[in-house]
């Protein structure tokens, strides 16, 4: 069996994505809690979002159009479904602590998958775009192959990162030519298998090589910018850095230049100030084990 | 001991020597720290951008955002508290690109503000470890004025 046909039969198990839903867990024993504020922890989490939405879209299947965001999710689920759900899949025992394979902290990933999503919306807005509201959804589970890896799989970073080194390949292509697979593929891939709405996985699936998707696609190109933003903004870095190549195809649609990536990053530093609470929920120490 | 984090468009500093200041997660920011031996006091500033030219309301609100405001306010926060100008001892780390890009260079960019800022004042850098495509933590240690770079594991003094 090859190693990308492992990995392929690995992720057939799983069940459910790790999440650090602490806050939650807390705001679930208090009785004066608002829904409100469970809405935003969820809708933060990549781990969570895309557990809500697995359930959802097959629970609802050929009712309506698929759902693409938890909020809306949430909205049609009600407040005792929404908290039944928190409770199955975000304190389940055998959640990880830390991505091991992938060198990041629980708390590092959050900030990291939150940034991609606040970077791809904040582009939309600067940019006069009006993106559709799954843009932040598709941003925030764009890294959600890394955590399959590293959790599930138990990849070791460090023959990537050598041969990315000894050879000048990008991260993903060092991915590729170890494992068989890239995390972005990996990630698309689950989230089809799941039910979640094509838009969303071709957008994970794409993320890291918008120029292989056939047509234009104007959330991928977004959400392509907002890892790059992300990730030169160094919020959550895991070992791999930024050793990922920006599409200058992707570039030239949006008509980017320094100073427009300049205001959005500031933006997204202001704009992940006022989620900072939810990280420091996630830190190692108040997860639970 | 007390050890304070420098978070994106923020610095820290201190005059205590066996404090520690400390920032995660360098990307395409910049570290800069600056340190009057004599004084044993110092700062660290993580720089998002290059320069405020485009930005001035942002930098009224928060100069540390940009290297070009935000490491002469630093400097000046150290000199009310006793450091002299002269004596001070700059390192830098960070400035990290993506790899292939020639669109952006935030990381280029926000280093050559910086050496522009240092030549106008006529100040020398002592040390930095800049550029590829790696992650930076940065540490200053205020006993000595040391400065550590730890990235993938490793660490190395500037």
């Amino acid at each position: 069996m090859s190693r990308r046909e492992e990995i392929l039969s690995r992720i057939s198990e799983v069940v459910a994505i790790p999440s650090c839903a602490h806050k939650a867990i807390v705001l679930l024993n208090d009785p004066d809690a608002a829904i409100e504020e469970l809405a935003r922890i969820i809708e933060h989490d990549p781990g969570l979002t895309v557990n809500l939405l697995k359930i959802v879209n097959a629970s609802f299947f050929g009712d309506n159009r698929p759902m693409t965001t938890a909020r809306e999710a949430i909205a049609r689920l009600g407040t005792a479904q929404v908290l039944q759900f928190v409770v199955s899949t975000g304190v389940a025992p055998s959640f990880v602590q830390k991505i091991e394979g992938y060198d990041l902290s629980p708390s590092m990933h959050l900030q990291h998958s939150v940034t991609v999503a606040m970077a791809a919306r904040q582009l939309g807005s600067v940019l006069g775009l009006a993106p559709p509201e799954y843009t932040f959804t598709a941003g925030l589970v764009s890294g959600i192959g890394k955590i399959l890896l590293g959790a599930y799989v138990q990849v070791v970073v460090e023959p990537i990162m050598s041969l990315a080194f000894k050879e000048g390949l990008s991260f993903d292509q060092a991915e590729d030519r170890v494992l068989g697979i890239n995390h972005a593929e990996l990630g698309g891939m689950l989230l089809e298998k799941w039910g979640l709405p094509k838009d969303i996985s071709d957008v994970v699936r794409y993320h890291l090589r918008p120029d292989e998707y056939v047509g234009e696609n104007l959330v991928l190109d977004l959400v392509h910018i907002g890892n790059v933003l992300a990730k030169m903004i160094g919020a959550g870095l895991g070992a791999d850095g930024l050793n990922y190549v920006p599409s200058t195809r992707v570039a030239g649609r949006l008509g980017l230049t320094p100073a427009i990536l300049d205001t959005v990053s500031a933006n997204v530093v202001e704009e992940l100030g006022e989620a900072w609470d939810l990280f420091l929920e996630c830190a190692e120490d108040s997860c639970p084990t | 001991m007390k050890t304070h984090v420098v978070t994106i468009s923020d610095m820290k500093f201190s005059d205590k020597s066996q404090d520690v200041i400390v920032t995660y997660s360098l990307g395409s920011c910049l570290g800069v720290t600056a340190y009057d031996p004599k004084m044993c006091i110092g700062g660290m500033i993580h720089c998002l951008l290059p320069s405020s030219d485009s930005a001035r309301d942002r930098a009224r609100v928060n100069p540390f955002m940009f290297v070009n405001t935000g490491v002469p306010m630093m400097v000046r926060k150290l000199m009310s508290r006793g450091a002299v100008k002269s004596r001070l001892v700059f390192r830098a780390g960070g400035g990290a690109n993506m790899r292939n890009d020639g669109l952006f260079n935030t990381g280029a960019r926000n280093f050559a503000a910086l050496e522009k800022l240092l030549v106008r004042n006529n100040v020398k850098l002592t040390a930095c470890d800049v550029g590829g495509m790696i992650p930076r933590t940065m540490f200053l240690y205020l006993d000595t004025g040391r400065v550590v770079i730890r990235s993938l594991g490793k660490e190395k003094e500037l």
